[in-house]
Formats: C-alpha cells, sequence, structure tokens
C-alpha cells in the first residue's frame, strides 16, 4: 500500500508560509450531494485538514483564501483503465530511461485532463513486454511530489488470460492459460506481482483482468486478491454460473461492462446478472465506457441503475487520445497493425472493431450526465468516491474528507442551447491541483 | 439601561451587528491595544454572527485585532464534537472571518484541572485588559452564559452543573435525547460579564419573553441573573417585538420614545470616551469656556457597587462649537446708546444721582 508508508514533503511552499489553502465560496462533492463548506488543505502532506482542529490546535490561518464563486470542488479524477496517452502507448517495449521518460511525460498531460491518478493498462502482451513495463508503472509509493503531474496507483494487466473468443483487438496468439500461480508469476515476473518485503517499493501490479473461466483461473483469485490485487472479470465467455463463481472467490470489479463478454440473455444473463443480488453475494464494481461507442446511452443507464454504488465511469482510450485524425501504427504483441482514428472513435483497419476510445473521462461523465440526466455528485461519484472505494482507497483518493489527498479539481457547469450540438450540460475543469497544489489553470 | 426594541429578529440582529462594528471601528484596534470582545453561543447570536460574516466578506470590517473570549463551554464532549461550543464557534463565526487564532479564547472542558482552568481564564480576561464589549444572550429562565437561576451575582469563572431546564432545551441538540446532553459546564460568572466595560444583550422571540420583563421591570433578582445587568453603568438589551410580550405597554412605550429622543439629539448609548477609544491618545473635549455667570452642574455618578468603572469617568458630551453660547448682555450695548439725555428710560446712573439730591 503505498499510503501507509511515511511520506515525504509533496511541495515546498515558495514564500515560506505553511502551505495552507482556503477554498471557500465553493459546492462541495460530499457523498451524494453538494454543500457549500470550505475546504482547507495543506500542501506540504498533501492533505485536506480538519479546519477546525488546524485552527484551535496548530493556531493557523490559511496562506492563501481562494473564492470559487460557487463553483464546484471536487476530488481528483480516478480513472481505472487507461492504456496511453499523448500518442505514448503503456505497451510498449522500450529501453527503461526511455520508458520512464514517457510516463513522466505522460503524467504532467494527464494531470491537465483532470485525472489527478490512474491506473495504468497493459493489453494482451508477451511476457517481455511485462517485465519490462510494469516496473515502471507501479505506485508512485514513497516519492510523491505535486509538480510530477497525474500519480500511478497500481498497473492493470488486461490480458492475457483471456478468452480466445472474446479477444476485442487483443492479440490473440499472445493469450494464454493459467493453471497455477506459477504461471502468473512466469507471464508478469514473479517481482512484478508478489509483495517486497521492503515496503517502499508496493506491489506494480494493482489489477488483473482474466477470463474466470480460462484455464484454473476461478482457483487462482483468492491467491490474487490475498496479496491486496484486484481480481477483475473481462474479455470472458462466462456464463452466470461461472461468473457467480468467480465473485464468490473474491471477484470484484468487471472490466468494461458488456464489451467483450456474453451479451445479456433472458435465459442466462451472463456476467451481467451478477448485479444482480440473487446469489446473496456481494456485487461487484464495473467500469463502462460512456464515449458513445462501445454502449448505448440507455444500456448504460440500465447498467447504473442496477447497481448504482458499483458503477465506474472508464474511458479505455487508447495512446491516441489527445492526437489528431488519421491512420496510426498501433504495436500488438509482434504484429503490427492500423487504427484509424476519427474523432473520438478507433477502428482497427480493415475490420469494423473498436478500438477503445480516444475520449477524455471527464466527457464521459458529461455523457454521463447528459444520457442518464442524473446529479452531478451522482456523475462525479463515478469517477471518484465509487472507484476508490473498489481499489480499497476509501478515505484516501476520491473524497475531501479530513486526512484525504489533496486531490482537487474546480468545475464550472455550463449549459448549452439545446440547438446547438453540443451536450446540453456540461462540467468544465477549470482548475486542477494535485496534493495541495495548483498543477493547472485553464 | 437602554433597551432597544426593532420589529423583527432580523432587524434586532442586524443592530446589535452594526452596534459591534461600530464600536471597534471607533476603537480602532491595533496589535497592541487590540478590541476584547466577549461572545456569546446559542439560537439568538446566530443573526448577529451571520451579519458580522457578511460585513467582513464585504469589507466593512476587520477582526484582525480583535481577541475574543467565550462564555462557556460543556464539561465532558470532545472538542469537536458537533454541538460543542468551539464547533459553534468554528462553524458559525471563526471559520469565516481574520480572527487570529492567537487571539481566541475558549473555556477547556477536558481540561484535566477544570479549576484551574477557571482560575486560568479569569487571569487571562486581565491580562488581555479587561472585555470592552460582551455580547450575551439568554436562556428561558433568565440565565446568562450558564449562571443558571440561583447563581451568585459575584460569581466568577467556574464549573456549574446546569439546570434540569436547560438540559431539556439543550436535547434537542443532542438526538432529544437527555442522557446524552452533558451536565456540566464551564461558564463565566456573573461578575465577570459585569466587569466588562459594556454588555449588550440580544433576546428573540416570545419564549424569552417573561425573562426579558423579570430583568428589565423587575428587580435584581439571583434567580434571574441577567437582572443583575441592572447594576452595570453601561448595559443595552436588543430585543424583538415578540420578546416584549410581558412588558408593560409603557415600559415599552417609554423605552422607545428615548431611543427616538436620544437619536433625534445624535447620541445613542453614551460612553466615556476611555471606554469608545481604548487606552490609546483621548481625544481633548473642547469646551468654550463661559466666564460669567457659570452654571454649575451637578456631577453624575455612576455606580461604585461593582467596581466597574471609577466614579470619575463621567460621561462627557462635546458642546458643539457652532451653537453661539448664551450670554447675559443689556440691548443697550447691541443698538448703541444715542444720547443719555433723550432716554425713555431713566438711567441707572441718573436715578442714583436724584436718589441721592432728594435724600439730601
Amino acid at each position: 500500500m503505498p499510503h501507509s508508508l511515511p511520506s515525504s514533503p509533496k511541495s515546498t511552499p515558495k514564500n515560506g508560509g505553511n502551505g495552507i489553502t482556503k477554498f471557500t465560496n465553493c459546492r462541495i462533492l460530499k457523498g451524494a450531494s453538494l454543500v457549500e463548506e470550505d475546504l482547507w488543505v495543506n500542501s506540504i502532506t498533501g492533505k485536506v485538514i480538519r479546519s477546525q482542529s488546524a485552527f484551535y490546535d496548530d493556531f493557523v490561518l490559511p496562506d492563501e483564501v481562494i473564492n470559487l464563486g460557487g463553483r464546484i470542488l471536487a476530488p481528483g479524477l480516478i480513472e481505472c483503465q487507461l492504456n496511453g496517452a499523448f500518442g505514448f502507448n503503456f505497451s510498449t517495449l522500450l529501453e527503461p530511461a526511455a520508458y520512464a521518460k514517457k510516463i513522466r511525460e505522460i503524467n504532467k498531460q494527464l494531470v491537465k485532463t483532470g485525472v489527478t491518478s490512474y491506473i495504468p493498462t497493459i493489453t494482451s502482451q508477451l511476457d517481455q513486454i511485462y517485465k519490462r513495463a510494469l516496473p515502471h508503472l507501479g505506485p508512485s509509493g514513497y516519492l510523491q511530489v505535486a509538480e510530477d503531474g497525474a500519480e500511478s496507483l497500481g498497473a492493470h494487466v488486461e490480458g492475457p488470460f483471456l478468452s480466445p473468443t472474446k479477444n476485442g483487438v487483443h492479440n490473440v496468439d499472445v493469450l494464454r492459460q493459467a493453471h497455477s500461480f506459477e504461471d502468473l508469476e512466469d507471464c508478469y515476473g514473479a517481482a512484478n506481482i508478489n509483495p517486497e518485503s521492503n515496503h517502499y517499493h508496493p506491489i506494480p501490479i494493482k489489477m488483473i483482468t482474466a477470463a474466470p473461466e480460462i484455464g484454473q483461473m476461478t482457483k487462482l483469485i483468492p491467491e490474487i486478491t490475498s496479496r491486496g490485487i484486484i481480481y477483475s472479470i473481462g474479455h470472458s465467455e462466462a456464463t452466470y454460473e461461472e461468473a457467480s463463481r468467480a465473485v464468490g472467490a473474491g471477484a470484484t470489479m468487471i472490466t468494461h461492462l458488456f464489451n467483450a463478454m456474453r451479451p445479456l440473455h433472458h435465459r442466462n444473463p451472463g456476467i451481467f446478472g451478477v448485479l444482480g443480488i440473487a446469489e446473496s453475494l456481494p456485487r461487484p464494481y464495473f467500469g463502462i465506457i460512456a464515449d458513445g461507442e462501445h454502449l448505448h446511452p440507455t444500456t448504460i443507464k440500465i447498467a447504473f441503475n442496477a447497481h448504482p454504488d458499483g458503477f465506474i465511469l472508464v474511458t479505455d482510450a487508447m495512446h491516441l487520445v489527445g492526437l489528431p485524425d488519421g491512420a496510426y501504427q498501433w504495436t500488438n504483441g509482434d504484429c503490427t497493425n492500423h487504427i484509424i482514428k476519427r474523432g473520438s472513435k478507433l477502428i482497427l483497419e480493415g475490420s469494423d472493431r473498436i478500438a477503445g476510445s480516444s475520449i477524455t473521462l471527464i466527457e464521459c461523465v458529461n455523457n454521463f450526465l447528459n444520457w442518464s440526466g442524473t446529479s452531478i455528485p451522482q456523475a462525479l461519484r463515478a469517477v471518484t468516491s465509487t472507484p476508490a472505494a473498489m481499489l480499497g482507497l476509501q478515505g484516501i483518493k476520491g473524497c475531501l474528507d479530513d486526512g484525504a489527498d489533496a486531490d482537487l479539481i474546480v468545475l464550472s457547469e455550463r449549459h448549452n442551447p439545446p440547438s446547438s450540438h453540443m451536450l446540453e450540460r456540461e462540467l468544465v475543469i477549470d482548475e486542477v491541483w494535485k496534493f495541495g497544489t495548483r498543477v493547472f489553470t485553464r | 439601561m437602554r433597551l432597544i426594541i426593532r420589529d423583527d429578529s432580523e432587524s434586532a440582529s442586524a443592530y446589535v451587528a452594526n452596534y459591534i462594528i461600530d464600536r471597534i471601528r471607533h476603537f480602532s484596534p491595533t496589535p497592541e491595544h487590540p478590541f476584547v470582545l466577549g461572545l456569546p453561543t446559542g439560537s439568538s447570536p446566530l443573526g448577529v454572527y451571520r451579519i458580522l460574516v457578511e460585513k467582513y466578506k464585504a469589507g466593512q470590517i476587520s477582526f484582525e485585532n480583535v481577541v475574543t473570549f467565550n462564555m462557556d463551554e460543556y464539561v465532558g464532549i470532545p472538542r469537536d464534537h458537533p454541538e460543542s461550543y468551539h464547533s459553534f464557534m468554528w462553524k458559525n463565526f471563526f471559520s469565516h472571518v481574520n480572527v487570529n487564532p492567537n487571539n481566541v479564547h475558549i473555556l477547556n472542558g477536558n481540561a484535566p484541572n477544570l479549576e484551574a482552568e477557571c482560575v486560568e481564564y479569569e487571569a487571562k480576561i486581565k491580562r488581555a485588559g479587561g472585555i470592552d464589549l460582551f455580547l450575551g444572550g439568554i436562556g428561558e429562565d433568565g440565565h446568562i452564559a450558564f449562571n443558571e437561576p440561583g447563581s451568585s451575582l459575584a460569581s466568577r469563572t467556574r464549573v456549574k452543573t446546569l439546570a434540569y431546564d436547560t438540559i431539556l432545551a439543550n436535547s434537542r441538540f443532542f438526538d432529544n435525547d437527555i442522557k446524552r446532553v452533558p451536565r456540566m459546564a464551564l461558564t463565566v460568572g456573573v461578575q465577570t460579564i459585569l466587569e466588562a466595560r459594556e454588555v449588550v444583550v440580544i433576546i428573540l422571540g416570545t419564549r424569552k419573553a417573561l425573562a426579558l420583563q423579570r430583568c428589565v421591570e423587575q428587580g435584581v433578582n439571583h434567580m434571574w441573573t441577567l437582572s443583575s445587568l441592572q447594576l452595570h453603568p453601561h448595559p443595552m438589551i436588543v430585543c424583538d417585538e415578540d420578546a416584549t410580550l410581558e412588558l408593560k405597554v409603557k415600559t415599552v412605550k417609554y423605552f422607545k420614545s428615548i431611543e427616538i429622543v436620544a437619536k433625534a439629539q445624535g447620541f445613542e448609548q453614551i460612553l466615556p470616551s476611555k471606554i469608545r477609544t481604548g487606552p490609546g491618545p483621548i481625544p481633548k473635549t473642547v469646551v468654550n469656556e463661559v466666564q460669567s455667570p457659570t452654571i454649575l452642574a451637578p456631577q453624575p455618578t455612576t455606580s461604585r457597587l461593582l467596581r466597574a468603572t471609577p466614579a470619575t469617568e463621567y460621561p462627557v458630551r462635546s458642546v458643539s462649537p457652532d451653537i453661539p453660547e448664551l450670554v447675559p448682555d443689556r440691548m443697550a450695548d447691541r443698538t448703541g446708546v444715542p444720547s443719555l439725555a433723550n432716554r425713555l428710560t431713566p438711567q441707572p446712573e441718573q436715578q442714583q444721582h436724584r436718589m441721592a439730591s432728594v435724600g439730601a
């Protein structure tokens, strides 16, 4: 766990002040509502502080008071499925120094989109890519500095233990089966999946997406979760029964619900069925791609209403997010394809398969807001407190409680006229704060 | 005593807030000579705090050099409990204004030695130079701070057990569960309040009407501790119409009329200039000296009962230099004397002369 570690200063106040900032005249996301309250953050500890104690115990007043003029102050967005961004794909074989440099660049860019922490995702690859890339994608651990931008909460390995018939755009040739935990260690590298005695380096892998019916995967779930790694069902032909067994074994997440899995059938509801409470099992969290391509808006609404507390918006964005339209080369394992980017649409060349998306997370939130007509707090929950809870980071990420990391976004509401081709309700990111320090202003 | 009556709670609160702002401004506090403000909690002063915060945000007042002392705090509930008076003050006032945390004083209900905490609190007030203005509210039984009925009128800061009525009234803040209401509190004493250089009390609503009547129309009585205000040289009660329901029509009319008269004369609360401006340089009062004849006004006296303020500090009002003083003179001096012989009225000198000749 990165956050139980001793902590270094997140930043150094320039003027020798106490680094405390007070936000006032703002609406704060608290639970399922926006409340008018002040918020105090400390840029040295990088945390939200309990203002009353700071006042009475430490006799401090904020260095800076920021009047937000009634705008919304929300926790920074958490992205649970991001394959790459700004031209760099995490599933790339590079020299360590070059790879680390690319990650640093992405972190600085990504934070400007409001995403303050994320789960970098590696698609199904040959083992050498995992072994090379994963050490760079682990949680930032001891060294957390505001100026570094977005922060990895650990890597997501989507594959290669997937169903060959639900591979999506993953390369079928690299897909494997696991019969024992050694198979996982062999694929990802033992160091990337086992906790070290040295706690300064948390396990790089935070989440594994695998098909429970492939090999002996269902039996391996307890071994995975005992290491603090999230097991997520995805890219799977699992029936309702198989999915239920996986949930019973400890699966707590479903990777991009509806996509790359059997559809809901009235005689066998498939993986979607576990969102019912028929087997009295805990209901897993689930990722939803609200880009207008992967899912119909109504499907998203049905999923939301089935289990609002498990609803997580993800982008599944490819490295092409932020780049102009055109055909881009994509190295997928050992074969090279092209992806055609048209707007936010990504299609694998020579097919009609969706190759991830190139949407930003705030755009997903805005889509969901308009399609479902839900409240702003409900929509923001799907990218803040719900993913934090899924990752076991309640009270640290995705909330503005005392002691939580001071990752914040300032949002203004925009109401566009119905005649325009824009969404009617739109949230615009005005400012992004990481560990109590402002890192982006629109 | 001054009793200010306003139509509703909002305008009564606004009066108090504006009065406090005027006092602080006129005092022009500095870090060396801060304005020392005593503060209450409870429902009555909420409106006052709200308006003070609004005025602060509008840039009309700064609390930078204001030292605050709170009246009371529960014993035995955590300091950050949502119903503690620390939380009340933070939520309703301190978090919104620029009061320096080092200038804030609230009794610690969790102190290891409560008695020592109370003694120290009195000492802190003394070190701060005494309280310039104590704002207060009252309970339905007429208590000020937690000085419940029967409290000594000479009491000082101490541990106090709460009256059953107060526990009942406060249970609404503790899920209506009487068992969860603290039984004890630390509170400043009646004497502590009366030693403030000025006391302003806000009383709102019909529930407080009887208490107001007891404190204004009846005598000083330890069963209605607010009535001790009658012994203070500069007390002011601000209330709404609802709170006056138990008062005599005569009382209400009297206090309303003197407010109108006082306003017409251009003054409201008369305070010694030393109190108004703090220990800084006292503005010199300009008096047009008149040689003769002189009317010697009786020296106003202030109560020495409680030694709140020495009797030498009597109120002074400036005399405006614009108004010409009445100097007795003769019409003849103004019109000029054409000729003594042509005068119709006999000249006093001539009369004397004539009388002397007649007698001769």
